[in-house]
């Protein structure tokens, strides 16, 4: 019983936490950004004013939009919420540990992915329909990339869920194995498509005709733009928690020891740090590809996470 | 005559029947053919021996070909010679003791009915040609009975026989079919042969489901075998509801516009709201979609090839996490595919004025699409029951396995979801300012259409074709043969085309020589065969 109780405080903390941590990182990102490349930079508390401002702003309906207008960004948003709810991030064994399947996560950010390519040619202008055609290559490669390192994930781990994996990670019988190592590469190329960054889309960018993820909400506005922009916030969110508790699971608390929570959300708070100067010193010594070499880009890392497979096998075959 | 009730025919009777309720409700119900293919289909199912089973297969095709024949006379041949082909190897095959010769025949003659790669591409031919009705039900039902009988014999029948290597190739078979009906699925611009791709697709998906089981269960991993068997006949009652709903929506909108070209629809979401959220319904399960139809049977085939990774040779486990590759790629075509389907057919500005005057489909065609929503729904939120009652199907095909239970819970994921979105909804309400204003469309900063263009210009809006040109140069290039065609028709069916017209044409030269030529021709016989025997007797 104290146990659940325990597990229900860590959920609900964990979901207040990355609720409102978002935009921060998003915005720190950006801060971090605006530096390497020798700007001040907006402040960090940006993303909360813009979400505010939108809050405030009157939402305008193009007459060319149908019924569906208002739907698509409460999909979009809800599916990155549930993405939200079900990747642990500061401590393992949530509430939601056991309906965080791998699968279940891909088909999360599939809809999500769906609602903003729909919201795209809603209302049937050029450069809406024009990037949800880019999105739908894009994320023809991604998904696949994705599913492939999830072979080596789950068949190392023995378990399909996020957390059974972190937590196999984090017994530490695994050491450094090389096809977990393809498989970073991989998901580093997938969460890089994935939330929009450079080298497939830029965040930062004002032209039309190159922007991929924001082109699709053009025609938004108001409190359904705010609930897209909070969504990508989210996401960014999602994949870090992804990658730091896959790949760097180490510190990470138990929902059932109350003690181990602070160390683990210092690590946590760390972690996100680390991986946003990361994110933004390679945004800044990359340049952003042509729409049709990100296929090769998402080519390769398909073929890193077959790779780490492939090495699976060969160690298993020669260590067994 | 004799019939016989299984719990596999049963399943695949339930599978069939709500499909003939809805074409019934939505058309096709005077048509005496019509119904002659349904009695087909059912004898086919309950069929308790060979002779039956062949002659319910045969009537189905039969009546079949009639119906094409009536919607369309050019695919109607390519259909016809497919039937015959099936028949060719299906009856000899039923016929023979177990061995892998009778498998294969089996696999050909099924999987040339059910549209396995490479006899697929009769299918997005033949399958759009006749009314909806008759579209829905040869895309959810036809298809089926051959998987049926692709089932019956390769489970049951041939057991004793059984070989690894057979799942092996039925996975190769449905691998080639998935990847190649989600990419043409992205690619076709009439939505009724695009649907009919995807169910290339689907039936890939279930025949890898059906291979790795039949795989696992030759090589005595039971677990396995009914993980695979789950996510394969799960995939065929998914596929049995929400398929024939788009064929019937797809109808609906050929009715009611004049065309299924995606180029020329758009803004049907406001003429046909009803239909647009059926519709909604049976895009959601054919992108597979978490909390849509589709959903746990992919969830359970993915999980399938994951585990199978893990088993066999290291040659077999690079080719499953290949395989994984592939059904990813194809599990993000066939989203595209819908949002395609959806986004430019039903969202967004008319494209023509047809599209612009639709009106709402007939009562029959809404019941009848609805029954079927209503059936998707325990098959979305209760996966796990449905599974259930899969289980004797299971039992009876793997004996003494025990399948692990559902790991995807769609009810706690939808409480979730739920949650996310009420949150989301109140805040708003409480925080945001309210209502909304309708004003022009952006469009970039384009100026206002000309006022004789009340939707705009329709060639300022993306189209199907455009909408797919970025994965036609990134991935039709490669996978597709040169202009885009199906790989089996420019590499398989063209060249035996050539060949039967060079063969043709070299009988005609026979059979018009002259009568010089003709004695020329029984003299050269009459010396090779005189030589021959010399110099057999001789040597």
């Amino acid at each position: 019983m104290v146990l659940l109780i325990l597990r229900l405080l860590a959920t609900v903390l964990h979901i207040a936490l990355v609720f409102a941590l978002a935009p921060l990182l998003l915005g720190l990102v950006t801060k971090l950004r605006a530096w390497l490349l020798g700007r001040r930079g907006a402040p960090l508390v940006q993303p909360y004013r813009n979400l505010r401002r939108l809050l405030h702003k009157t939402t305008l309906v193009p007459d060319t939009a149908t019924d569906l207008y208002p739907i698509w960004p409460f999909v979009c948003f809800t599916a990155i919420a549930a993405a939200a709810m079900l990747v642990p991030g500061f401590c393992l064994g949530l509430l939601t540990a056991n309906l965080s399947d791998f699968i279940t996560l891909v088909g999360l950010l599939a809809l999500a992915r769906g609602a903003t390519m729909l919201a795209g040619l809603e209302s049937g202008f050029g450069f809406g329909g024009a990037a949800a055609a880019r999105e739908a290559l894009f994320s023809v490669f991604a998904e696949a990339a994705f599913l492939v390192i999830l072979i080596s994930f789950v068949l190392i781990a023995h378990s399909p869920t996020v957390d059974g994996v972190a937590g196999a990670f984090r017994m530490g019988h695994i050491g450094i194995s090389v096809s977990l190592g393809f498989a970073l590469a991989a998901i580093l190329a997938v969460a890089l498509t994935e939330t929009g960054r450079i080298p497939t889309d830029n965040p930062s960018g004002h032209l039309e005709l190159a922007m991929v993820h924001e082109a699709m909400l053009l025609e938004y506005s108001g409190r359904f733009l705010l609930l897209f922009e909070y969504a990508a916030m989210l996401r960014l969110m999602v994949w870090m928690c992804l990658i730091g508790t896959v790949f760097f699971p180490f510190g990470m608390a138990r929902a059932g020891e109350v003690l181990s929570w602070p160390g683990g959300l210092l690590l946590w708070v760390g972690k996100l740090g680390v991986m946003a100067i990361a994110l933004s010193l390679f945004e800044i010594s990359t340049a952003k590809m042509r729409v049709f070499r990100v296929p090769e880009f998402l080519g390769v890392a398909m073929l890193l996470g077959v790779l780490s497979g492939v090495f699976l096998f060969v160690a298993s075959r020669i260590g067994g | 005559m004799h019939l016989r009730l299984d719990a596999l025919s049963v399943l695949f009777l339930c599978i069939l029947v709500p499909q003939i309720f809805a074409s019934a409700l939505a058309e096709r119900r005077g048509s005496f053919t019509f119904w002659v293919f349904v009695a087909g289909m059912v004898l086919a199912l309950l069929a308790g021996d060979a002779f039956t089973l062949i002659f319910g297969f045969e009537l189905m095709s039969a009546a079949s070909w009639l119906l094409v024949l009536r919607g369309d006379a050019k695919p109607a041949t390519l259909y016809a010679g497919i039937a015959m082909f099936s028949a060719a190897c299906l009856i000899p095959a039923v016929f023979l003791p177990a061995s892998s010769l009778a498998f294969v025949l089996v696999l050909l003659g099924a999987g040339a009915k059910a549209g396995l790669a490479p006899l697929h591409s009769w299918l997005p031919r033949a399958h759009p040609a006749p009314p909806a009705g008759v579209s829905a039900l040869m895309s959810g039902g036809m298809v089926k009975v051959s998987l049926y009988i692709l089932i019956r014999y390769g489970f049951i029948e041939f057991d004793a026989a059984a070989q690894p290597w057979w799942g092996s190739v039925l996975i190769v078979v449905g691998a080639a079919s998935v990847l190649i009906g989600a990419l043409r699925a992205m690619l076709e611009v009439e939505m009724k042969t695009m649907l009919a791709c995807s169910t290339v697709e689907h039936v890939g998906l279930i025949a890898v489901g059906l291979g790795i089981a039949l795989r696992a269960k030759a090589m005595g991993d039971f677990g396995l075998a009914s993980l695979a068997l789950q996510g394969a006949l799960l995939c065929a009652v998914a596929h049995g509801l929400f398929k024939p709903m788009l064929f019937l929506g797809a109808g609906a909108v050929k009715k009611a516009t004049g065309t299924t070209s995606l180029d020329w629809l758009g803004g049907l979401m406001r003429g046909m709201p009803r239909l647009g959220m059926l519709m909604l319904v049976g895009a959601a399960g054919m992108a597979a979609l978490p909390l849509g139809p589709g959903f746990a049977p992919e969830f359970l085939l993915l999980h399938a090839v994951i585990m199978a990774a893990a088993t066999g040779g290291i040659l077999a486990r690079i080719g499953f996490t290949a395989l994984l590759a592939g059904l990813g790629l194809s599990a993000a075509l066939a989203l595209g595919a819908v949002v395609r389907l959806i986004g430019i057919g039903f969202l967004g500005r008319p494209r023509s004025l047809h599209a612009a005057a639709a009106e709402d489909a007939k009562r029959g065609t809404l019941a009848g699409m609805g029954l079927l929503a209503v059936l998707c729904l325990p098959v979305a939120l209760l996966p796990g029951m449905v599974l259930e009652l899969l289980e004797p199907v299971i039992q009876l095909l793997v004996p003494n396995s025990d399948p692990a239970p559902l790991s995807y819970a769609p009810l706690s994921l939808g409480v979730l979801l739920a949650l996310a979105a009420g949150v989301a909804a109140l805040g708003l309400r409480r925080f945001a300012v309210r209502g909304t204003r309708e004003v022009p469309a952006w469009t970039g900063g384009f100026g206002r259409p000309p006022v004789w263009l009340p939707f705009g210009d329709p060639v300022t809006q993306p189209s199907a074709t455009g909408f797919a040109e970025p994965i036609r140069r990134a991935i039709g290039r490669g996978l597709l043969a040169p202009k885009g065609a199906d790989p089996a028709e420019a590499f398989l069916f063209f060249p035996l085309s050539r060949l039967n017209l060079r063969l043709t044409r070299l009988a005609e030269h026979i059979r018009r020589s002259t009568i010089r030529q003709r004695l020329a021709f029984v003299f050269g016989a009459l010396v090779m065969f005189l030589l021959a025997l010399g110099l057999g007797e001789g040597g």
